[in-house]
C-alpha cells in the first residue's frame, strides 16, 4: 500500500517537473544574445537667470527656490533722491547662467513701468521712467543713453548662454512738481520678462 | 584435479584456439570509411560594433553625462551593432528590449521607438527574419525630443534613464527542427 502511494507521489512530481521544463523551453531554447544600449540618462537643464543691481552689485536669482519670481530693489544714483527737473539712474544686469548643454539664447524684455504713490504721497504723476539697453552697467548714468527714448518704450535684449544684457533706467522728476510734494516718495515697478528663444 | 577444474581448463584451451585461429579463418573482406566528415556548428552573436553616441540637432556629438537638454532640443542615440549569423538553417530575429518612456519629463518630451537599420537602409522589424546573408552592421537609433511647447519652467532639472534599452538577437527554430 505504501509503495503504491510512493509511486503516485513520484508520478506527480515527475509530471510537475516535465510541465515546468516544457513551460520554460520556449523562452530559453535556441541561441540568443542580448546587449545593452548603454544610452545613459538624459537630463534637463536648469533655467537660471540672475539679476545684478547697478550700484550695490547685489545678485539675485530671478526665480526663487520656491518657484516664485524674485523682486530686486534697485538702488539709484544720487542716493535715491532727485530734485525737480533732474534725473536719477539705476540699472540691472540680466545674466543667462543656464547649464544647458547646447545653445540656449533667451530674450529679456521689460514691461511698461508702473509708478505708484507710497502712503500719503502724491508724487507719482510727476515722475517718468525711461528704459534703455546698454553694454554695461557703468553706462546707465550717461544721459545720452536715453536720448530719443520714449517713456513707454520696452526694450528687449537677446542673451546667449553665459552672456548678459543690461537694462538702464532713468527716473525723472518733472520741473513742474509743486514744492509742497517735497520729501514725498513713489514706487516704480518694472517687470522683467525672460523667454527662451 | 577434479572434473570441474578439468572442464574449465578445456574450455579455456578451446577459446584460446578459437582466438588464435581467427587470422587463419578469414576469407575475402574489405573495410570502407564512411567519409562522414565533421559536423560543424554555426554561430549567432550580437556585439556593439562601436560605442554608441549621442548627437544633438546640430549633429554634434555630445557627452550625455554632461549635456543638459532644454525645450526644443532633439538628441539622437546611435548604436551600431554587429550581427553574426552562421548556419545553413540559421534564422534569427533582432529586437529592442526595455523600451523606455520619457518618465521624468512627462508629456513634455518623447522617446521614439528604437529603429534598427541595416547598412543598405533596410529597416529591421521585430518580425524580420535574418539569415546569415544579413550578417553585418545594424544601426540602432533612438531619438529624445524635448518639446518646444514646454512652458514656464516645467521639467527643469528632471531626467529620464534610458540605460534599460537593449537589443536581443534570438534564433528562430528551423522549420524541420527536432523536439529536443
Amino acid at each position: 500500500m505504501k509503495s503504491i502511494n510512493a509511486l503516485k507521489v513520484t508520478g506527480l512530481v515527475l509530471i510537475a517537473v516535465m510541465l515546468a521544463m516544457f513551460t520554460v523551453q520556449g523562452s530559453y531554447a535556441l541561441w540568443n544574445k542580448a546587449v545593452s544600449s548603454n544610452a545613459g540618462t538624459v537630463q534637463a537643464a536648469d533655467f537660471r537667470i540672475s539679476l545684478t543691481d547697478t550700484n550695490t552689485s547685489k545678485v539675485t536669482d530671478m526665480t526663487l527656490p520656491n518657484g516664485t519670481s524674485a523682486t530686486l530693489s534697485l538702488s539709484s544714483t544720487a542716493m535715491g533722491v532727485i530734485i525737480p527737473g533732474q534725473s536719477s539712474y539705476a540699472g540691472v544686469e540680466v545674466k543667462n547662467i543656464t547649464n544647458a548643454g547646447g545653445d540656449f539664447t533667451v530674450r529679456a524684455s521689460t514691461a511698461t513701468p508702473t509708478i505708484g504713490n507710497t502712503a500719503g504721497s502724491s508724487l507719482a504723476p510727476y515722475l517718468s521712467v525711461k528704459t534703455a539697453t546698454a553694454s554695461s552697467l557703468s553706462l546707465c548714468s550717461q544721459v545720452t543713453l536715453y536720448d530719443g527714448v520714449k517713456d513707454s518704450e520696452t526694450p528687449i535684449v537677446d542673451i546667449i548662454k553665459n552672456g548678459s544684457g543690461v537694462f538702464c533706467f532713468q527716473v525723472s522728476l518733472a520741473a513742474t512738481m509743486p514744492a509742497s510734494l517735497s520729501g514725498q516718495s513713489a514706487q516704480v515697478t518694472i517687470p522683467i520678462l525672460v523667454n527662451q528663444l | 584435479m577434479n572434473k570441474m577444474t578439468k572442464g574449465v581448463i578445456a574450455t579455456g584451451v578451446g577459446i584460446v584456439l578459437m582466438v588464435g585461429g581467427g587470422g587463419t579463418l578469414a576469407t575475402w573482406n574489405q573495410a570502407q570509411s564512411a567519409s562522414m566528415g565533421k559536423v560543424v556548428s554555426g554561430d549567432l552573436n550580437l556585439v556593439p560594433a562601436t560605442a554608441g553616441v549621442w548627437t544633438n540637432a546640430s549633429n554634434t556629438v555630445v557627452d550625455i553625462v554632461k549635456y543638459n537638454v532644454v525645450p526644443g532640443d532633439t538628441l539622437t542615440y546611435t548604436q551600431p551593432l554587429t550581427v553574426s549569423l552562421d548556419g545553413d538553417l540559421m534564422v534569427a530575429r533582432l529586437a529592442v528590449t526595455g523600451a523606455s518612456a520619457a518618465d521624468g519629463f512627462g508629456a513634455n518630451a518623447t522617446v521614439s521607438a528604437t529603429t534598427l537599420t541595416k547598412a543598405d537602409k533596410t529597416v529591421v522589424s521585430a518580425t524580420t527574419d535574418l539569415v546569415p546573408a544579413d550578417s553585418g552592421v545594424v544601426t540602432a537609433s533612438t531619438t529624445f525630443t524635448f518639446n518646444k511647447s514646454t512652458t514656464g519652467r516645467t521639467a527643469t532639472k528632471t531626467s529620464v534613464d534610458l540605460s534599460g534599452i537593449g537589443y536581443s538577437l534570438v534564433q528562430q527554430a528551423p522549420v524541420a527542427s527536432n523536439a529536443k
